[in-house]
C-alpha cells in the first residue's frame, strides 16, 4: 500500500539515545496513521450498521398496500401510509412556492446587488450574507415554535400552512445561499455583454445570468428540499399530524414523518412495522435523489469543463 | 430613465434580503415575548433552578424532625404552586452535547485527515466523501428509530453493564454508576438501572450524527492547507503525522469552527434525542440515568402544555436555546467563512 507513509530512517550515526528518540517518533507515527484509517472505517461501518439495521426493520413492511391505503384505526391492521406521503408532498409543494422564490431572490440579491455602492447595495449584503448562514443552523424545533405562534395561535388550530410556512424559514437561507454561490460562477464577461448589447439590469438577471445558472440553482432547490421532506420536530406543533386523507391545509395535516414518529413510539407491533417501512421508503427516496442530484452535476461540471 | 423592470426586480430581491433579515428579528421577538410571562415570574432563578413542575402539588408538612405532621388525626398538607426552572435541561443539553464531541471530535479529525492524506492516493476519496454524506442526509427520525430499537437495547444488554461494573469496582469512579437518594432525612445509595435510553445513548446518538458535519468541514478546512507547508514540513524531515500535526495546526481556526458547528447541531438535534434520551427532567451524574435535553422537553412537552406559564415557561427554554445555538453559529461562521471551509447552509 503505497499509501503508507515512509517514516525517515535516521542513520544509524546519530548514536544511542538519538536511536531512541526516532524510534518513539516512528511508533506514535504509525499508531497515529492507522487510528485515522480505524477511525475511517468505523465511520464507514456505522453508516453501514445504521442503514443496514434500518433496512432490515423496515423491509417485512414494505408492500403496496403502503402506497395506497390510509390507515384503518384498527392497530392490529393499520393500513397504509397514503395520506401521510401525499400531506408531505402538499407540505413541500406549499413551503417552496413561498420559500424558493423567496431564497431565489435573496441570492440574486446577494450576487447581483451586492456589487453596488450604498446601503441597499454592498452594505445591507454582508449582515444578509451572515444572518443567512446563522438562521440555517438554528434548530428546527425552534423554527417550528415560530410557524406555531405566527400561524396557529391566530388561526386557532393546528393547520397544514402552518408546517408549510416552518418548512419554508428553513429552506430560505438555504435556497438563498446556494443559488447565491452558483449565481456567483457565472462569468462576468455574460453580464458585460449582456450590457453591451444594450440590456437592462433586470433583462440580464433574468434573460442572460438566470438562465446560465439554471441547472445547478435547481440542484441546491432539490438538495434544500431533500433536507426539509426528513425534517420533523417543525412539524410537530404546526401541521400536527392526521390520520386521514386531507387536501384542507386549515386542518391538521398529515406527515410522513410525524406519522412514522407516532407509529414507532406507540405500543403497537403493527403500527411500528408500517413506521419502520415508512422510514426505509424515505431514506431510499433522499438516497436515490441525492445520488441523482450527484451524477447530473458531475456530468454537468464535466461537460462544462 | 430607469427601466420599470430594473425598478421591479431590484424591489423583490431587496425585499427578500431584507425577508432573511427580519426572519431572525421575528424568531427572536415572537419567542421572548411569549417568553415573557415566564420571564416575569422566575427572571434569572429559571436558569439556575432545578424544579420543573407543571401542575400544582399537595404534599405533607414535615415538621423540624422530618416527620409528618398530624393534627386532629389529619395529615397537614401544604399546596405548592406549579414552578419551572431549565437547569435539568440546560444540564442535558451540555452532557449529551459534551458526550457527542467527545467521540466526533476525534473520530471526524481522524477520518477527515485520511480522506485528505491518504484516500486520494487509495482511489478512495470520492466514495469515502460520499458515505460520510450519505450519513448526514439520513433524516433525524431515521436516527432515532435506529437508536430506539437497535442502538438502546444494545447499549443496555452489553456495553452498559460492563462499563458501570468497571466504575463501581474503580475508586473514586463510584457516582458514574450510582445515585444518591435522600429519604427521610437518610442518604442512601443505589445502582442506577441500566436501561439504554439514557444520557449515554442521547450522546453516541449526536457523535453519529455530527460526524459528518465535523467530518466534511474539516476536511475542507484541511484542504485549504497549502501544498508548500506540507512539503516544507517532510523535507525538514518530520513523518507523517507530524506533518498532519502542523496541518491541523494551521487550520486550527477553521477546525474550531468546524467543532462549533458540530456543537450547534448537537445542541440544537430534537427528535433523535428525544427518542433516546429517557426523557427525565433530573440531574443525576451518572450518564446511565435517563435525562433531559432542551429540544426534547419541547418535542415532549409543548404540544400538550396549557396556555399559560408552562408553555411560557416551554419558551422561555426555546429562547435559551435560540440564543445558544444563535452564538454558536456565529462562531464557527466568523471561523470557517473565507478560510475555504463551507458554510451551514451547504454543509
Amino acid at each position: 500500500m503505497s499509501a503508507i507513509p515512509a517514516s525517515n530512517t535516521p542513520s544509524a550515526s546519530f548514536g544511542g539515545t538519538a536511536e531512541s528518540k526516532f524510534a518513539l517518533r516512528r511508533i506514535v507515527n504509525s499508531t497515529m496513521f492507522w487510528a485515522c484509517a480505524l477511525g475511517t472505517l468505523l465511520v464507514v461501518l456505522i453508516l453501514v450498521l445504521v442503514a443496514g439495521y434500518l433496512f432490515i426493520l423496515g423491509l417485512p413492511g414494505i408492500k403496496w398496500s403502503l402506497f395506497t391505503q390510509d390507515p384503518t384505526g384498527d392497530a392490529l391492521n393499520p393500513g397504509g401510509l397514503r395520506h401521510a406521503i401525499v400531506g408531505t408532498a402538499q407540505l413541500l409543494l406549499m413551503a417552496s412556492v413561498v420559500g424558493v422564490p423567496m431564497g431565489m431572490l435573496s441570492g440574486v440579491y446577494l450576487s447581483e446587488y451586492s456589487r453596488e455602492p450604498g446601503f441597499w447595495g454592498a452594505w445591507l449584503a454582508k449582515p444578509v450574507r451572515f444572518i443567512a448562514d446563522v438562521l440555517a443552523g438554528v434548530p428546527s424545533i425552534v423554527i417550528g415554535i415560530l410557524g406555531y405562534e405566527l400561524l396557529v395561535v391566530p388561526l386557532g388550530n393546528y393547520n397544514g400552512y402552518a408546517g408549510a410556512l416552518a418548512l419554508a424559514f428553513i429552506i430560505i437561507p438555504i435556497v438563498a445561499r446556494t443559488s447565491e454561490e452558483m449565481l456567483r460562477l457565472v462569468p462576468d464577461s455574460y453580464r458585460a455583454g449582456s450590457l453591451a448589447l444594450g440590456a437592462t439590469k433586470s433583462q440580464t438577471i433574468t434573460r442572460v445570468v438566470l438562465p446560465a445558472a439554471t441547472g445547478s440553482i435547481v440542484t441546491g432547490v432539490m438538495l434544500a428540499l431533500a433536507r426539509v421532506a426528513g425534517e420533523t420536530a417543525p412539524l410537530l406543533f404546526t401541521a400536527l399530524g392526521n390520520r386521514t386523507l386531507t387536501m384542507d391545509p386549515m386542518q391538521p395535516f398529515p406527515s410522513l414523518t410525524v406519522q412514522v414518529y407516532q407509529y414507532v413510539t406507540g405500543p403497537y407491533q403493527a403500527q411500528k412495522q408500517v413506521g419502520w417501512a415508512g422510514i426505509l421508503v424515505l431514506i431510499a427516496l433522499l438516497l436515490v435523489l441525492n445520488l441523482t442530484i450527484r451524477l447530473v452535476t458531475a456530468r454537468a461540471i464535466r461537460s462544462r469543463t | 430613465m430607469k427601466h420599470a423592470g430594473d425598478t421591479i426586480l431590484a424591489f423583490l430581491s431587496r425585499g427578500a434580503a431584507v425577508v432573511v433579515v427580519l426572519m431572525l428579528g421575528a424568531l427572536l421577538a415572537v419567542l421572548f415575548a411569549s417568553a415573557l410571562p415566564s420571564i416575569k415570574q422566575f427572571g434569572g432563578k429559571f436558569l439556575i433552578s432545578s424544579e420543573w413542575r407543571p401542575n400544582e402539588v399537595e404534599r405533607p408538612v414535615l415538621d423540624a424532625a422530618g416527620k409528618i405532621r398530624i393534627e386532629d388525626g389529619e395529615v397537614v398538607k401544604e399546596t405548592i404552586p406549579p414552578s419551572f426552572g431549565a437547569l435539568p435541561v440546560i444540564y442535558g443539553t451540555t452532557m449529551t452535547s459534551f458526550i457527542a464531541l467527545l467521540f466526533a471530535v476525534p473520530l471526524g479529525l481522524g477520518a477527515a485527515l485520511f480522506i485528505v492524506r491518504v484516500a486520494p492516493g487509495l482511489k478512495i476519496a470520492g466514495p469515502v466523501s460520499f458515505l460520510v454524506e450519505f450519513l448526514a442526509s439520513i433524516p433525524s427520525i431515521a436516527y432515532g428509530i435506529w437508536g430506539l430499537f437497535v442502538l438502546a437495547p444494545f447499549l443496555q444488554k452489553h456495553v452498559e453493564p460492563a462499563l458501570a461494573s468497571v466504575a463501581r469496582s474503580t475508586p473514586g469512579l463510584k457516582w458514574l454508576a450510582t445515585e444518591a437518594i435522600t429519604l427521610n432525612g437518610q442518604t442512601i445509595y443505589k445502582d442506577v438501572p441500566l436501561t439504554g435510553r439514557d444520557l449515554f445513548c442521547g450522546g453516541i446518538i449526536l457523535a453519529i450524527m455530527i460526524l459528518p458535519v465535523i467530518t466534511s468541514v474539516s476536511r475542507d478546512v484541511l484542504k485549504t492547507v497549502p501544498r508548500g507547508q506540507i512539503e516544507g514540513t517532510l523535507a525538514l524531515g518530520a513523518t507523517w503525522w507530524q506533518s498532519c500535526r502542523a496541518m491541523l495546526k494551521y487550520g486550527r481556526a477553521g477546525l474550531f469552527g468546524a467543532v462549533m458547528l458540530g456543537l450547534a447541531r448537537a445542541a440544537g438535534e430534537t427528535m433523535a434525542v428525544a427518542m433516546v434520551v429517557g426523557n427525565n427532567n433530573q440531574i443525576v451524574a451518572s450518564p446511565f440515568a435517563p435525562a433531559q435535553t432542551m429540544s426534547s422537553l419541547l418535542a415532549n412537552e409543548f404540544a400538550e402544555a396549557e396556555k399559560g406559564l408552562h408553555q411560557s415557561a416551554l419558551l422561555q427554554v426555546a429562547l435559551v436555546l435560540l440564543v445558544m445555538s444563535l452564538a454558536f453559529n456565529m462562531i464557527a461562521q466568523k471561523l470557517v467563512v473565507g478560510k475555504g471551509g463551507r458554510t451551514a447552509a451547504s454543509a
